[in-house]
């Protein structure tokens, strides 16, 4: 007798299922680099557990590991806003780099003296502002005119970062620390650093947890969330129902941008500590995008993937410590996100055997009557 | 998994010549079953198809009729169950899978490119390379089909300037090119004038004769009876019976789609003499430029008073919905103004335009009142309150196979219908602007439309209504417009209808 895989939707998938399938995968994964790590002359064992001590073993590693996440978290939170919208903003990075530069700026202009509280608060502050402003150099005329957005914010990326490296090496701007020969920017007074909640990790985390949570409510409770969400299935649809297209479109694309912002003033705040552009142009942004695409848009799942990259990072680092070949670390880093987000198929579809041959009843009558019941 | 593929000496592109002087084709489903979520859409159902008969497929709005096609043309894939071609099963894992094996299928939306010709259309998707003597045979190929069967197209002519009923023939004479044995036609007389669905009818007559199976698949009872060698009945996804039609009667057939409960059929109440009040809409000197720069409106003005129902009859495709798309300010006219008291609006297109296809039912039912008590309250949505109105709305209007949370896009087509229905009369309006409200909609849905739309107007509300179907044009208006190519052609009250004047108005025979 011939059987078959047969693949069927998950009408909800159970709790279960949800937790145990990434778990299986990180095995799977864990299995296959292994035996990678054991062709390139490495000890399976003595990586992972450097790389488990690094990211997830003790209060340091996790604060590390979270603080990585933070600006993670909210360029994760930006790529998914503006893509449930189906407003391709692809420019969180340049985003976070106008945050970042407006945040350190305000630092340094306000008075040294100013409460921590309002002075990392005007940051914050004036970091969303910031990004949301330059996303809206792509929003209008995404919003009026029909521009794609995907080219317009790509190119403002590039512009953001020549202007925040302008301000750093290609100039002696008020960013500019004007006491050192090597180009470096200004320190930042100590009361616009980002109060700490335990070691590294600061307060910038629990506020990007924070937002996840608000995003959440918003998208999901308000008639702006009810909007978004109708115009992110069908334009068409939301025309019709009376809802302002171009409005809501510049309000998302403004609201992504401004949590890009955000996450460049906490990194200054909190990391920094002034505007550093090596360390904040590491792609911040474009791993936003996959983190949202991983997080199927929820935000409330790109907290967990940003962590879980978070944590695949700062493993990565510690391997190469230990004289893992960059190439085998990157392979690794790669092989566990595709492993555990494959899974995620396991986890809305169910695949089962059938046989072909003879039939079986798989509904009963008590099913079909279901389905008129469903009325 | 063995999967077998092809029958043995048909593989790959079958030739049509050589097929129609074959054997006529038998295909056998046996004991097939197909679950979406865990519900059944077809439930064991068995049936036999013949080559030489036209096989009718009858059944409410969510009976499992497209599912069962589906399967049939390897769009779904059964759960359980055995599908018999000649003799042999097949395993059917996409609509290249059945048409290499001479099963094809007509979609009630069809699935033809804009831009390309007629002949690029038939040749995609063939696998054939594009080149200048490929056209050629094809083009000869079409051509010949096309006046064997009395299908006339122009093979290079672009496929957006054809008319619903030419788009029509072009997928037919595709399927046919590739060799179709088994021709499934989804609702193919929903969108037809009635001198095309004639000509459809007598092209499936010539294939029928050749040996072919035809499957029909309609709500229109008077169709299946008077084109239909064989009936099947489908009910709640189960084989609710299969007969010669030749012994079936109206009656028969509907207790077995609707079992014994008969009431909403055969309800038609007369229509009441009403006088129109005020009028509610107003278009005067209306011109819309279509997709491609033509004007698809050209130069329309007409009035539509409260308690009557004005119709628009035409042929699908010459600026009906450009204009009642303008109508609802879906799109800016040229020229010309609309005027307009609180309108609810049914559009032609459901899915997209009409509802949010990925969102669940509750969401789709508060599209127009989402910002307002009780379904919001400081801009704050009230799920309750909304799910509320859902079960009431679902519940009024019987719109089926809704599950909590379901993207609205697995229900079937006919109950989409209901729910826009649903939500737009719910809505305070003094007009309704509906276009071919009860397409697709079985014979007791249907006429429950056709009662909620004589109610509005009996309720003191205006009606624009919008259908191909003629009969029900005249059954239901006070005052008939009949469109041709943007324009309106000739206007008619009840009562002093010519049928024939109308008929040759519609496809522009008249002049
Ligand atoms: N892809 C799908 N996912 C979930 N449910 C589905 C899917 N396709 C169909 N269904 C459900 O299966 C049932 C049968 O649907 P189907 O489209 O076959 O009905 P139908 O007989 O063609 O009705 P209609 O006359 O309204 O077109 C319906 O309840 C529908 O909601
Ligand atoms: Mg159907």
């Amino acid at each position: 007798m011939t059987s078959r895989l047969v693949v069927t939707p998950r009408a909800k998938p159970s709790m279960t299922v949800r937790a145990g399938v990434p778990f299986v995968a990180l095995l799977v994964a864990l299995g296959l680099g292994a035996v990678i790590l054991g062709l390139t002359g490495a000890a399976p064992l003595t990586v992972y557990r450097t790389m488990f001590d690094a990211s997830l073993n003790g209060a340091r590693a996790i604060e590390r590991t979270l603080t990585y996440a933070t600006p993670l978290i909210l360029t994760g939170l930006a790529a998914a806003v503006a893509f449930r919208m189906k407003a391709y903003n692809i420019g969180a990075e340049g985003q976070l780099f106008l945050g970042a530069i407006a945040a350190s700026g305000l630092a340094l202009q306000l008075p040294a003296g100013t409460p921590a509280v309002l002075m990392v608060g005007a940051m914050l502050l004036g970091g969303a502002l910031a990004g949301a402003l330059w996303a809206g150099f792509a929003a209008v005329p995404r919003a009026f005119l029909g521009t794609d957005e995907i080219i317009t914010t790509l190119m403002l990326n590039f512009v953001a970062l020549a202007l925040m490296n302008y301000l750093i090496f290609g100039s002696f701007s008020f960013w500019r620390d004007p006491t050192r020969p090597v180009p470096q920017g200004n320190t930042i007074p100590d009361s616009a650093a980002m109060p700490v909640i335990s070691g590294r990790l600061h307060v910038g985390f629990a506020i990007a947890v924070a937002l996840a949570v608000l995003l959440w409510w918003v998208l999901r409770n308000t008639t702006f969330g009810f909007r978004v969400r109708t115009i992110g299935d069908s334009p068409r649809a939301a025309r019709y129902a009376g809802i302002g297209v171009p409005f809501a479109t510049l309000a998302v694309l403004a609201i992504s941008g401004a949590l890009a912002g955000v996450a460049g003033a906490i990194e200054v705040s909190g990391v920094t500590n002034r505007l550093d552009p090596k360390s904040l142009a590491i792609e911040l942004g474009y791993t936003g995008i996959v983190i949202a695409a991983v997080a199927r848009l929820n935000p409330l799942g790109v907290v967990p993937v940003a962590i879980f990259l978070a944590a695949i990072a700062t493993a990565g680092g510690s391997m190469q410590s230990i004289g893992v070949r960059v190439e085998v670390v990157v392979m690794m880093q790669g092989l566990i996100f595709l492993s555990v987000t494959a899974g995620e198929f396991f986890v809305t579809n169910r695949i089962g055997l059938r046989p072909a041959g003879p039939p079986e009843p798989a509904v009963t009558a008590a099913a079909a009557d279901a389905l008129e019941g469903a009325s | 998994m063995a999967v077998r593929q092809g029958v043995d000496g048909v593989g790959g592109e079958a030739d049509p010549v050589a097929l129609a002087g074959g054997p006529p084709v038998s295909l056998r489903v046996d004991r097939i079953s197909k679950s979406f979520y865990g519900v059944a859409a077809v439930d064991d159902v068995s049936v036999e198809l013949h080559g030489g008969e036209i096989h009718g497929l009858l059944g409410e709005n969510g009976a499992g009729k497209s599912t069962l096609c589906s399967m049939l043309v390897g769009l779904y894939r059964p759960d359980s169950g055995r599908i018999v071609l000649d003799g042999d099963e097949v395993h059917l894992r996409s609509p290249d899978d059945a048409a290499a094996l001479g099963i094809g299928m007509v979609y009630q939306h069809f699935r033809l490119v804009e831009s390309f010709t007629v002949a690029e259309n038939i040749m995609l998707g063939r696998g054939t390379a594009g080149g200048r003597r490929a056209r050629r045979a094809v083009e000869e190929q079409v051509d010949a089909l096309a006046s064997e069967y009395g299908l006339a197209v122009h093979p290079g002519a672009p496929v957006w300037q054809l008319s619903v009923g030419e788009r029509q023939r072009v997928e037919i004479l595709k399927q046919l090119s590739r060799g179709a044995r088994v021709l499934i036609l989804d609702e193919p007389t929903a969108v037809l004038a009635p001198h095309e669905a004639d000509r459809l009818f007598d092209a499936v007559r010539l294939m029928v004769d050749k040996g072919h199976a035809v499957v029909l698949v309609s709500h229109k009872m008077q169709e299946i009876l008077g084109h239909t060698d064989r009936v099947t009945v489908l009910r709640a996804g189960r084989h609710a019976g299969t007969g010669a039609t030749a012994s079936l009667t109206p009656a028969a057939l509907n207790t077995m789609m609707f079992g014994n409960d008969l009431a909403g059929t055969d309800t038609t109440e007369g229509h009441t003499a009403q006088v129109p009040g005020e009028p509610v809409l107003t278009v005067s000197g209306l011109t819309v430029t279509g997709d491609h720069g033509r004007p698809a409106v050209d130069d329309v003005s007409l009035t539509v008073r409260r308690r009557e129902i004005v119709g628009i009859a035409g042929v699908a495709g010459n600026g009906q919905r450009e204009l009642h798309e303008t109508i609802a300010g879906l799109r800016s006219p040229a020229t010309g103004t609309v005027t307009t008291a609180a309108l609810a609006y049914v559009p032609e297109d459901r899915l997209g335009t009409g509802l949010a296809p990925g969102l669940p039912i509750e969401h789709n039912l508060a599209l127009r009142s989402f910002r307002r008590e009780p379904h919001a309250r400081r801009g704050v949505l009230r799920h309750r309150a909304m799910r509320e109105t859902a079960t009431a709305l679902v519940d009024a209007f019987d719109v089926r196979g809704a599950r909590d949370g379901m993207p609205v896009s697995f229900m079937s087509g006919g109950n989409l219908q209901k729910a826009i229905l649903a939500r737009e009369l719910s809505e305070a309006h003094d007009v309704l602007v509906a276009a071919a409200p009860t397409r697709g909609l079985d014979i007791a849905a249907a006429e429950a439309v056709r009662r909620h739309l004589r109610s509005e107007r009996d309720e003191g509300r205006g009606v624009l209504l919008f259908s191909e179907d003629l009969g029900e044009v005249l059954e239901l208006s006070d005052r008939i417009l009949v469109m041709f190519q943007g324009r309106l052609v000739g206007e008619f009250d009840r009562g002093s209808v010519d049928l024939d004047q109308v008929g040759l108005l519609m496809t522009g025979a008249a002049e």
